[in-house]
């Protein structure tokens, strides 16, 4: 199987900008370890899933060869600039472009200079390739596909890497709750927006580390209203449904807040 | 220093497929043809404009979201390739823009002595949205005014409606004290779609008009109810239904724009012009003016939407 390693991680710049504030500190931690976790599965290619590239019409995926540039967070702008400089694996991307009308999905390359790639496939590619080895396959959250849906994107992406003979590490960037803070604080007193919230997500991230893809599903949707869980959750579907039956648990490396909503790190287990 | 004013308010939209069927040098991509319709009552808003005279121009975009506040451009020029991340293939716009840097302060500065989050944006390497642009060059293509940009905070999707809806009257407020005590002749422009029900697939020739309708029936009507009623100046009708037509219609006017305008301008019973409506990739979009100055003469000025 293709697949050798398996990540849902945040793309909240915050913790990549200011690392060494203390609600922060776990998270840029975390990352690290992920990122160590997913160098030694010896990947040839990161596949990656955004909630934050939101599409409208179509499945829209990174075509470009290299982008490279400096990208300003249109909400943390004040916060410092991000460096990027990300390669993609244009014959596999195609190769998916090619394969997922087969299940109704339309999808469209994109190849264009200066094209805003967005923040949390930026947050991710610095922490998880650091010195740009790995080339990516970097898809779109289309706002309108449900999660059956983006699990077949990412089944799709693994089954085409098969025939092509890559050893994919799958990638979810995306926030656990949603709930946020509105108000200046004193980001060194950043904490979960509410207690419910966090009590939510401890007990998703423990559902996760369970292994029980039944207990996992059936606590979703109330997960995802309750804790106005950032896009439903979708971006798990990205990694259960490029993993299929080998999800065997997790391994939670980090958990904290970034400005209010949640953020995890977390390191699948592949049986 | 004379007390500044607000000179007219714009419902001005910011589909890229306007800028795209037009061909401006900026943008890259070339069209054949597309929504003349729309293009022409923009023609017909930059002559409104071009007599109206104003030293800035303000606008509040949707697709500049902020998350901690509202913000505001807040360095003198800002330059660079805005690309669209949803419509790639039609948007890659080179953009220069002057920003009236005094005035954004101004507004920050009243906004959150009337209880909002505020935040100047300082990042010169900052890439502004397609939909500012959009709506500044539809609007005003010689690019010669100073700007304000405003961000959507995105409140009336995070809160309830009526809150989110609240801020934005509290932003709209706000912005009118900061023209004033800047003494700016300024115009309004509120960069939303009506109704926002949309195909899911783009034609393969985005500009072939045979493709292009209203998405829905009921979205339709929903839009020419309202603008009817804009028309005819029936503000308090237009602001009651406000809610319903959001939910029923999907309209983009939840981002706050739209309210925001109205605020600013007080909630004039004032008839607004149409200049055209036109569907993109199944929206429904309005360009329409209220021009204060020609009923300047016993305009009111309402804390909140009231029958004439």
């Amino acid at each position: 199987m293709p697949v050798v390693s398996a990540f849902l991680v945040h793309g909240n710049p915050l913790p990549l900008l200011q690392p060494k504030n203390p609600p922060w500190k776990r998270l840029h931690a975390g990352y690290r370890a992920a990122a160590k976790a997913l160098a030694d599965s010896k990947p040839d290619v990161i596949a990656v899933y955004s909630t934050q590239w939101i599409a409208v019409l179509d499945q829209l995926w990174q075509t470009r060869a290299r982008s490279k540039g400096v990208h300003v967070d249109e909400n943390w702008h004040d916060q410092g600039d991000l460096k990027f400089d990300i390669r993609a694996d244009v014959e596999l991307t195609n190769a998916v472009i090619r394969a997922t009308p087969a299940f109704g999905v339309r999808s469209k390359p994109v190849d264009y200079d200066g094209f805003p790639i967005d923040t949390g496939t930026i947050v991710a590619s610095r922490y998880l390739n650091p010195r740009g080895e790995l080339p990516f396959v970097i898809a779109s959250n289309n706002v309108y596909h449900d999660a059956d849906t983006t699990a077949k994107l990412a089944s799709t992406v693994v089954r085409c890497a098969d025939k092509l003979g890559r050893r994919v590490a799958l990638v979810a960037v995306g926030g656990l709750s949603g709930s946020i803070i509105r108000e200046e604080i004193d980001v060194a007193t950043d904490h979960i927006a509410s207690e419910s919230d966090d009590a939510w997500n401890r007990r998703m991230l423990a559902l996760l580390e369970s292994g029980n893809r039944k207990a996992i599903l059936k606590a979703l949707p109330a997960y995802a209203q309750e804790a106005r869980v950032d896009m439903g959750f979708k971006h798990l579907s990205w990694i259960l449904g490029g993993i299929g039956k080998r999800y065997a648990g997790a391994k939670v490396h980090a958990y904290g807040p970034t400005y209010g909503s949640g953020a995890a790190v977390v390191e699948f287990t592949l049986s | 220093m004379a007390k500044g004013k607000i000179v007219a308010g714009f419902l001005a939209p910011h589909p890229p497929h306007l800028v795209y069927g037009e061909n401006p040098p900026q943008n890259e991509p070339r069209s054949e043809c597309g929504w003349e319709q729309l293009r022409w009552a923009y023609e017909r808003a930059r002559a409104a404009l071009e007599a109206l005279k104003p030293d800035v121009l303000l606008v509040h975009s949707p697709h500049w979201n902020t998350q901690l506040g509202h913000h505001f451009l807040g360095v003198p020029e800002l330059s660079g390739k805005s690309v669209d991340p949803i419509f790639p293939n039609l948007f890659r716009y080179d953009f220069n823009l002057k920003v009236d840097v005094e005035l954004a302060e101004a507004c920050a500065a009243e906004a959150h002595a009337g209880g909002l989050v505020t935040r100047m944006m300082r990042n010169p390497g900052f890439r502004v949205d397609y939909g500012t642009i959009t709506t500044l060059h539809m609007i005003r293509p010689q690019w010669d005014i100073p700007v304000v940009g405003i961000s959507a905070n995105n409140s009336p999707y995070y809160l309830e409606l009526g809150e989110g809806l609240g801020e934005m009257d509290v932003l709209g407020k706000a912005t009118r004290r900061a023209i004033e005590k800047t003494g700016r002749r300024a115009v309004l422009l509120a960069s939303n779609t009506l109704c926002h029900w949309h195909f899911h697939q783009e034609p393969l020739v985005p500009e072939d008009m045979t493709q292009e309708r209203p998405q829905s029936y009921e979205g339709y009507k929903w839009d020419m109810r309202m603008i009817e009623l804009m028309r005819r100046g029936e503000t308090a009708e237009v602001f009651r239904l406000l809610p319903q037509f959001i939910q029923e219609a999907f309209a983009e006017v939840k981002s706050g724009a739209f309210t925001w305008m109205y605020a600013a301008m007080g909630y004039p019973n004032i008839p607004a012009e149409l200049h055209g409506y036109g569907n993109v990739i199944g929206t429904g979009n309005a360009v329409m003016e209220w021009n204060l100055e020609k009923h300047r003469k016993g305009l009111r000025v309402n804390d909140q939407p009231v029958a004439a």
